[in-house]
């Protein structure tokens, strides 16, 4: 009898525990009709006044050059695009440095 | 001294009775449509600045640098913080202008969007950030503000902290960029 009773307790002790809500996947928040971002506004961007070491533009670049690689270029920047912002940007990284050197 | 007493114990009942049938009696006008009579206002107002700064004074802030918490952080913030807390470019929603007390506008800095954080907040990032990540956390009762804590783990609400660090900064176009779900 009491072996059953302890078994009961512990059987809807665990129950409780692994029903306890946990945090869910972002993939929960994510929509079938989700907004892609729309990355040709990075096209027209003065690549001169962009911070390689900005957060934001960081994110931006990933967000843009991630949907490139995935082959959804109506949304992202183009191969050319992506290659020419780089070497801009690397241009300006080794002005910078040189300067500092200099 | 027992006459003393009695007064002050029969006064207290007074009292106590007089608050009890103004609750009971559903006088006080509680629609969000209304707001506060000033000492109502100012009472809740320092009840909930002074509680979050002091639960909040103790938290650590992790280093809130790097993308990858934009990314995360800012698509959680479109998804569930945005119709209340607005987008940059947006003045006002249904929610901004519905609840009340009115959700502050994060695409403003915290010394602008219209509440207080505490003496010397605005001073300290680390101070805002604390409070942010609390409120995220924990939620705000009776004011609309939901707990994200039992749904979402620290890192995650640590993005979006790191988030709004940033979301003053972006334009309209960085933003949809930044917060688009991939």
């Amino acid at each position: 009898m009491l072996n059953k009773l302890s078994i009961t307790l512990a059987g809807a002790t665990f129950i409780l525990m692994t029903s306890t809500v946990s945090a869910h996947s972002p993939e929960m928040h994510k929509k079938a009709n989700a907004e892609k971002p729309k990355c040709e506004g990075m096209q027209n961007m003065d690549s001169a006044k962009m911070d390689m070491n900005d957060p934001i533009m960081q994110a931006m670049m990933a967000q843009c050059m991630g949907n490139d690689s995935h082959g959804q270029g109506d949304q992202g920047m183009g191969h050319k695009e992506i290659e020419k912002t780089k070497e801009d940007m690397n241009k300006k990284g080794e002005h910078k440095d040189s300067a500092h050197h200099g | 001294m027992n006459t003393t007493i009695k007064y002050l114990i029969a006064s207290l009942l007074i009292i106590i009775s007089l608050v009890l049938g103004f609750l009971y009696s559903g006088f006080y006008p509680i629609g969000a449509d209304n707001k506060h009579n000033a000492l109502t206002f100012w009472v809740l107002e320092t009840l909930r600045t002074k509680s979050i700064a002091r639960a909040s004074k103790d938290i650590e802030v992790p280093s809130l640098e790097g993308s990858q918490l934009l990314l995360s952080g800012g698509a959680d913030y479109n998804d569930m913080c945005a119709g209340c807390h607005l987008q940059p470019g947006q003045k006002e929603s249904d929610m901004s202008i519905g609840l009340y007390p009115k959700p502050p506008n994060l695409t403003l800095a915290a010394k602008d969007h219209g509440h207080d954080h505490g003496e010397g907040a605005h001073d300290d990032p680390d101070v805002i950030a604390s409070q942010q990540f609390w409120v995220i956390k924990h939620g705000i009762m009776a004011s609309g503000m939901a707990a994200f804590g039992p749904t979402h783990d620290d890192e995650r609400i640590w993005a979006m902290v790191a988030f709004l660090q940033k979301l003053p900064e972006l334009t309209p176009a960085q933003y949809q960029i930044i917060t688009a779900r991939q």
